[in-house]
């Protein structure tokens, strides 16, 4: 149990797939105007991740080495696909504003780079929570970005008015160069708590 | 909605990079160097002019009559990564140095989103053959555009005072914000 | 080593088969949803444009429009019990960012009932501001875009930037659309006048 715990953990912090391993940003600069628009493709792509993550772990003996590449994309494929159809039938409104960047998920180096790193040498619950945890991880990046994009750029959180009326929204952060910056930040702010986290532990080990 | 138009708005007003988002691992990773991101910037207009090729009428002659436009997804992947097989054994046996020179990135070009969007953006745009080729010639012009840039700035950056805050990674994605700022400029060009 | 290669070759096969028929499956269940979504919106769309109507029976065979490049892919009568109330057509045509298409209404009277732009591609803050419900061509009257064509004399130039507002640096898809409501239009009232004599104010 603790094992599977410490899977979950870290693909949330310690290897957070956007923040520390850098991987799979395109969907999360371009998704991350608003806060629904961030929830919705950090759960769609969570979906597709635990999915590919669990049908390569069950076949994981069945797929050949020479083959794994084409067989990875056409399961991560055939998810992305269940994705887009059932957004498209259930969350119109959602699916148009994501446009592209639903089918974009099945080219998402986390989900390629999990299935080849993991869910095809691990048992099947151990790539379940390691498809959750990465998942979990990319989520909360991209609702944190978009809080603040949202926030600063339209005076809103998911749709509700936060800042007073008297606000004038800075659209800057809604476009492109603004998503670059607060992203920017973000990094920075990563790199710094990790610096306090292993001086925090470097001092307690000489202590 | 003449051809010239197409490839401006997506060499320029639309770039794939700045303005879409589109294609920034290989962005980041790969503008270290100026002559490994021309490479790969041609590397990739390559494949996604072939792909364009492919997929369109796989789409309008396959795909649609058939009635299996869901499987669309599947396809476009495929084909992207069966052609990057294909250029990857070309290069192995008639440009190895090139093949060499570009290690692990040959095979990732299968991931860069830039080429199954612009797949995707023929269809969705109601684009006809040549349209959907001058697009993706436009946007791998964009892409090129974009990692040469980076690259050259990148060369400069390494010679700069840089706050501490904004050392590594974080001063590459501000440079870039910038770089769009000026991008967006190009917006009213097109009238 | 034939062996082998035919072994990988079945194994994909087979990965790709089942995936097929995975989303085969899942097709079936969410394709009729969608294609109703799609219908649902029309229905809502074309009570908008005339409320009195009661029901819109599909024009056949379809209508033409002068220009080739604007497809009229359906035309709808808006009746009221049997008076023809006017005419509802699904134009599509090229716009800025690859094609656009929109339901345009043509009241008995010759005026257009109304416009809506069901897809668009442009440019999002350019372009993308003829679907935008906060943008306005004239801010004094809170007009949108598409709302400045509602009650406008089909008869009238449509010319952009003399009777008809443009988007701000967005030119070309101002006169993308407006081209495409004005030959739809034109269709409308010929049909009308061919098959509705009379109007109703």
């Amino acid at each position: 149990m603790k094992r599977l715990l410490n899977i979950l953990l870290r693909g949330i912090i310690t290897e957070n797939p956007l923040l520390m391993l850098m991987i799979g940003l395109c969907s999360a600069l371009a998704v991350t105007t608003t806060v629904a628009n961030g929830i919705g493709m950090g759960l769609a792509m969570t979906f597709v991740n635990v999915f590919a993550e669990l049908v390569i772990s069950l076949f994981r003996k069945l797929i050949p080495n020479d083959a794994r590449i084409p067989i990875f994309i056409i399961v991560i494929a055939a998810f992305t696909t269940i994705v887009d159809l059932s957004m498209k039938a259930y969350f119109p409104a959602l699916s148009k504003s994501m446009g592209v960047f639903i089918p974009l998920i099945v080219v998402n180096c986390i989900i390629m780079g999990r299935v080849e790193a993991f869910a095809y040498k691990q048992p099947p619950l151990d790539a379940i929570f390691d498809g959750i945890g990465m998942g979990l991880g990319y989520t909360w990046v991209l609702v944190g970005i978009a809080a603040v994009r949202e926030l600063l750029g339209a005076g809103t959180v998911a749709g509700i008015q936060i800042m007073p009326s008297s606000f004038q929204p800075i659209l800057f952060f809604t476009f492109p160069p603004g998503g670059f910056i607060v992203f920017a930040l973000f990094i920075s702010l990563n790199i710094w708590l990790n610096k306090l986290k292993t001086a925090g532990a470097a001092a307690r080990e000489a202590a | 909605m003449n051809l010239g138009t197409i490839f401006l708005s997506a060499l320029l007003v639309e770039n794939v990079v700045l303005m879409r988002f589109l294609a920034l691992c290989s962005y980041i990773g790969m503008t270290s160097d100026l002559g490994q991101s021309t490479g790969m910037g041609f590397a990739v207009a390559f494949v996604t002019v072939l792909a364009t090729a492919a997929t369109w009428p796989i789409y309008h002659f396959i795909l649609v009559p058939l009635g299996i436009s869901f499987l669309q997804i599947l396809v476009f992947i495929l084909v992207i990564a069966a052609l990057v097989q294909l250029v990857e054994f070309y290069l192995k046996k008639n440009v190895p140095g090139l093949y060499l020179a570009m290690g692990i990135y040959l095979p990732l070009i299968t991931t860069n989103c830039a080429i199954l969007a612009v797949t995707f953006d023929n269809i969705s745009k109601g684009y006809n053959f040549i349209e959907a080729l001058v697009y993706a010639v436009g946007v791998s012009g964009g892409y090129l555009l974009a990692m040469v840039l980076l690259a050259g700035i990148r060369q400069r950056i390494k010679n700069s005072p840089i706050p501490k805050f904004l050392q590594g990674t974080p001063i590459l994605f501000v440079a870039t914000g910038l770089i769009t700022v000026a991008f967006m400029g190009f917006a009213g060009m097109i009238k | 080593m034939k062996k082998d290669i035919l072994r990988l070759g079945i194994t994909l096969a087979l990965f790709a088969a089942g995936a097929c028929v995975a989303l085969a499956f899942v097709y079936t269940i969410t394709g009729p949803k969608i294609a109703g979504l799609e219908s649902e919106q029309l229905s809502a769309s074309l009570k908008d444009l005339f409320p009195d109507a009661d029901s819109f029976p599909a024009i056949e065979p379809a209508l033409t429009a002068s220009d080739t490049g604007v497809v009229l892919e359906k035309a709808y009568k808006a009746l009221r019990g049997t008076e023809v109330l006017g005419v509802a057509i699904k134009a599509i045509g090229k716009s800025y960012g690859g094609a656009a298409s929109m339901l345009i209404g043509v009241r008995s009277d010759r005026h257009i009932a109304g416009a809506r732009v069901l897809t668009l591609s442009d440019t999002p803050g350019l372009g993308a501001n003829a679907v935008n419900p906060a943008y306005f061509v004239n801010k004094s009257s809170k007009t949108t875009f598409i709302g400045q064509f509602t009650n406008k004399a089909v008869s009238d130039p449509f010319v952009v930037k003399q009777d008809v507002i443009a988007i701000s640096a967005s030119t070309i898809t101002s006169k993308s659309l407006t081209n495409i409501l004005k030959k739809a239009s034109d269709a409308g009232v010929a049909w009308l006048d061919a098959n509705a004599t009379g109007g109703v104010q």
